[in-house]
């Protein structure tokens, strides 16, 4: 009876491991399924719900200023201009940083803002997310990784930034634009193609790793 | 402290915007030559060897959940060709959540590159690749070299024997092409490849490295299942990505211990193309279709109980019914003791016949439940045993006292006995039939370790021995039984001939197997085994010589029945199997097989498949019944293709697809709807407007 139970208890725990494992990072992030919902706080202390912004059309961008990918992409000016167009096109920019303290990229809310200062950056807000929540519910692997949002809350574009994963700043002045690409597809009320690509860069600086 | 600090000097690199020069990073990268001399036109390797800085990596082709492959730029001069990196094994780099695929240490890439043919000897060709890499620890860092050689041109080559032993070792680490089939398959989240590599047990450490990007979750847990006849992997697929079917490209490395202990890590290159897979062995709880251990015993009990009115176990435990009407007069500790006994042999054969399973799938046979009677000389026996039995039903020739026995300490100890037997040859003659519930949970059963695969069995022989375990110990049940008189030796009687019946059902199961020639020497066999009663039964009142000559004489026929069977061929492959050739031909077959299918669903076209073997009673009722000319006619205006998949005897493709979808045995129905990849699984028990009704909805 006892070998009975024990071999239940494993069998159960065969189906459920995997499973409380993947609910963890990044779980039914796909295109077409809702954005997952969060809060976070802004560098000037304001808490920004992604509800707020329904209707609109939102742009997530994870970022780090100490990875050589996400300093190619400003360094180059193709990600100061990116965001430029959105703004203008009133879109929804949120910078995301994940960067937990300790680790590369981690900014508190002053060094953040001096950050966006320097680098002439326009989001409609810049997050911190140093104990990594919002990134790890998107499944955000890399910077920059970048997600676009439909007005009704549904992923429209998951991956790169563009098409060339590099790490000198040359190659993004010349590349193809896979968010700038996704937002004229929506206004063209189209579904964005691609809609989602295999993300570059650095891993994302989550808490809890050396 | 010590990772800020490189963190920050990294960056002051960076602003400095330093060119990186190798010799001062965190890789250290050479370009060596396999060749002191090359000839013009020739083919060959060179080296791109990276030294990297302990606790730093680089990255494989597909880096993974980040980081990037290191590239290489050829300045060449005309004429000369580069061939693609050749990438060695990676290993995996856990990263918090994320998982990457590259190296450590030390890596060695390869790259063919051919001379211009119209090179000069005497002359030297000069060649510089400029290497772009992305080294990462915590932080990652992209990193710049030249590097370059100037290779002397001769008539004839010359190799560079201090560099054989750096690309020996280079081409040990690049993955072989893999010269197994290999599957793979969709099933919700899940991603299972399957690799025919014969016997895996021996392989230990497998990991598996998907080439293409975004296909499976980089950190997902891979399980894996190494067995007699090779290795499932079930991965999980890359969020978001799509549920295809599209074939599956990577590498699997792994350590060979048949080999010896310390063997080194071996790989293989392989591309899975769409097919089945069952899941790995102690996933199958995973799966959405599989059973949970307490489902499939109750399952089981329920197949059991069921099987006690199977046409091939009725006549059996008919016989124990009989006894048991008698039995009921006798006391109250006779008749437990009884039931017990009989409930004994019931799980004793039950453990035989699961341990000869478990030990035969062990080494490596694919078989399933009913594999007793894909041998011929099985059901020879079994033949014979049944003749016999029928026999003594019918009164040709009486055996000790097991009918009449009554009361007497001696004969209550052979009453125990017989019911044991008894028990046991119920058993037997119940493998052809696998009742509704019985599959669910016998395939459950093959898929678990030894131990539950054991209890599941048991709680299917209880089932079985249920309906006389209660009569022995509820009086007031056997009570409920018609009291014994001269309607019971004629009721005997009568149930001899079920037992004909499955005579000649074995019969023509053995014709199909092993060819009329053996069907027919089997039959002979059966008419001395008949001699043999009459002889034995005709001397047992007549005088001590008559006896020893009856005696004689039914011995001389039985080792006659005996020897007939040596024209049984245990291995002979019958030309096609009755089951595939002559039964029910409303429906116009074609013999299945996974490239035949393949093909058709490949074409989009609707199919219907129907396992069966000519052992399976439900199987050709079903096919009666169900396959009727108007569903011939449904399927031929629809456009299905019929494909029939005939299990009388072994065969591993049909036991894998039986596997596949968590069964044992046969019968098992699917259709596949007009472009559908994932088939339907139709009802065991077949109805025309099962069927028909399926075909409808494609």
């Amino acid at each position: 009876m006892r070998s009975l139970i024990l071999a239940g208890l494993s069998v159960l725990a065969f189906a459920g491991a995997p499973h409380a494992q993947a609910q963890s990072f990044g779980q039914g992030v796909a295109v077409g399924a809702p954005a997952p919902s969060f809060t976070a706080t802004d560098v000037n202390g304001k808490p920004v719900n992604l509800a707020d912004y329904k209707g609109k059309t939102v742009v997530l961008e994870w970022t780090n200023n100490g990875c050589p990918f996400v300093r190619a992409n400003y360094d180059s000016g193709a990600m100061q201009k990116t965001q430029a167009a959105a703004k203008a096109q009133n879109v929804v920019w949120l910078t995301i940083l994940s960067s937990a303290p300790g680790q590369q990229g981690y900014l508190t809310a002053d060094q953040a803002k001096a950050d966006i200062a320097k680098e002439k950056a326009s989001p409609a807000a810049y997050l911190l997310d140093p104990d990594g929540k919002v990134g790890k519910s998107y499944g955000a692997k890399t910077t920059p990784h970048m997600f676009v949002i439909t007005p009704e809350q549904k992923i429209a574009y998951m991956g790169a930034i563009d098409d060339k994963a590099s790490a000198k700043a040359a190659d993004h002045t010349t590349s193809k634009n896979y968010v700038t690409t996704a937002l004229q597809n929506l206004a063209a009320g189209k579904a964005p193609d691609p809609a989602s690509t295999t993300p570059y860069g650095c891993s994302v600086k989550y808490p809890g790793q050396s | 402290m010590h990772r800020i600090l490189v963190a920050a000097f990294s960056l002051v690199f960076l602003a400095l915007a330093a060119p990186a020069r190798a010799d001062e990073a965190n890789v250290h990268v050479e370009l060596l030559s396999e060749q002191a001399r090359i000839a013009p036109g020739q083919t060959f390797t060179v080296a791109l060897k990276q030294t990297i800085k302990p606790e730093w990596h680089t990255y494989w082709a597909n880096p993974g959940d980040s980081g990037t492959a290191t590239a290489v730029e050829w300045k060449l001069p005309p004429g000369m060709k580069a061939g693609e990196i050749q990438w060695p094994a990676p290993g995996r780099i856990p990263y918090g959540p994320l998982v990457n695929y590259g190296y450590d240490n030390e890596a060695v890439l390869l790259i063919n590159l051919t001379a211009p043919a119209d090179a000069q000897p005497g002359s030297t060709v000069p060649v510089q690749g400029d290497v772009e890499l992305l080294v990462c620890k915590d932080i990652c860092i992209p990193e710049d070299a030249t590097v370059s050689l100037n290779l002397p041109v001769g008539a004839t080559p010359q190799p560079d024997a201090g560099a054989a032993k750096l690309f020996a070792d280079a081409r040990a680490r690049l993955p072989s092409k893999s010269p197994f089939a290999a599957r793979v398959e969709s099933k919700g989240s899940a991603i299972r490849v399957a690799l025919d590599t014969g016997d895996a047990r021996q392989l230990r450490d497998l990991v598996f490295f998907p080439t293409q990007p975004e296909r499976i979750d980089n950190a997902a847990p891979q399980k894996v299942s190494t067995t007699a006849s090779g290795v499932t992997l079930e991965l999980k697929r890359a969020e978001g990505a799509k549920q295809d079917d599209a074939a599956l490209e990577g590498v699997l490395t792994f350590r060979d211990e048949s080999t010896g202990k310390d063997s080194p890590l071996r790989a293989i290159q392989f591309t899975a193309q769409p097919g089945t897979v069952a899941a790995p062995a102690g996933a199958a709880a995973g799966g959405e279709r599989s059973l949970g251990l307490g489902e499939a015993l109750l399952f089981a009990l329920l197949g059991g109980l069921i099987l006690n009115l199977m046409p091939c176990v009725f006549p059996v435990l008919s016989m124990k019914a009989l006894s048991l009407a008698r039995g009921a007069h006798g006391d109250a500790a006779h008749r437990r003791a009884d039931a017990l006994a009989y409930t004994a042999g019931v799980l004793a054969m039950f453990t035989i016949i699961a341990v000869a399973l478990l030990a035969l799938r062990a080494g490596g046979a694919e078989i399933g439940w009913g594999f007793q009677l894909q041998s011929p000389l099985v059901v020879t026996a079994l033949a014979y045993l049944l003749f016999a039995v029928g026999l003594v039903l019918s009164g040709v020739v009486s055996v000790g006292e097991r009918f009449a026995g009554m009361g007497s300490s001696l004969a209550a100890r052979g009453g125990l006995a017989g019911s044991f037997f008894t028990g046991a040859l119920a058993t037997i003659v119940a493998t052809p039939c696998t009742a509704p519930f019985m599959a669910g949970a016998l395939g459950f059963a093959l898929v678990q370790p030894a131990p539950i695969a054991l209890v599941v069995f048991e709680a299917l022989g209880l089932g079985l021995a249920l309906p006389y375990l209660l009569l022995g110990f509820a009086p007031a049940l056997a009570r409920a039984l018609p009291k014994p008189g001269a309607w019971m030796e004629r009721f005997r009687q009568f149930l001899a001939f079920p037992v004909y019946a499955t005579v000649v059902w074995l019969v023509f199961v053995l014709q199909a197997q092993a060819g009329p020639f053996a069907a027919t020497s089997v039959l002979a066999g059966l008419v001395l085994i008949g001699f043999a009663a009459w002889a034995w039964d005709a001397a047992r009142f007549a005088s001590v010589r008559g006896r020893a000559i009856g005696a004689t004489a039914a011995i001389v026929a039985i080792v006659g029945a005996l020897l007939l069977v040596r024209s049984v061929d245990d291995e002979a492959v019958a030309a096609p199997s009755a089951a595939t050739a002559q039964s029910s031909d409303a429906v116009n077959w074609q013999s299945f097989s996974q490239a035949r299918l393949d093909s058709l669903l490949a074409e989009g076209k609707p199919v219907f498949i129907d396992f069966t073997a000519a052992w399976c009673i439900t199987c050709k009722v079903n096919e009666t019944v169900a396959l009727t000319p108007e569903v011939a006619r449904t399927m031929e205006s629809k456009g299905v293709v019929a494909l029939r998949g005939d299990w009388t005897k072994r065969d591993a493709e049909i036991t894998r697809v039986l596997q596949a979808h968590g069964r044992a045995g046969v019968p098992l129905y699917l259709y596949y709807k007009a472009g559908a990849r994932e088939p339907q699984v139709l009802p065991q028990i077949l109805t025309s407007d099962s069927v028909r009704s399926a075909m409808e909805e494609g």
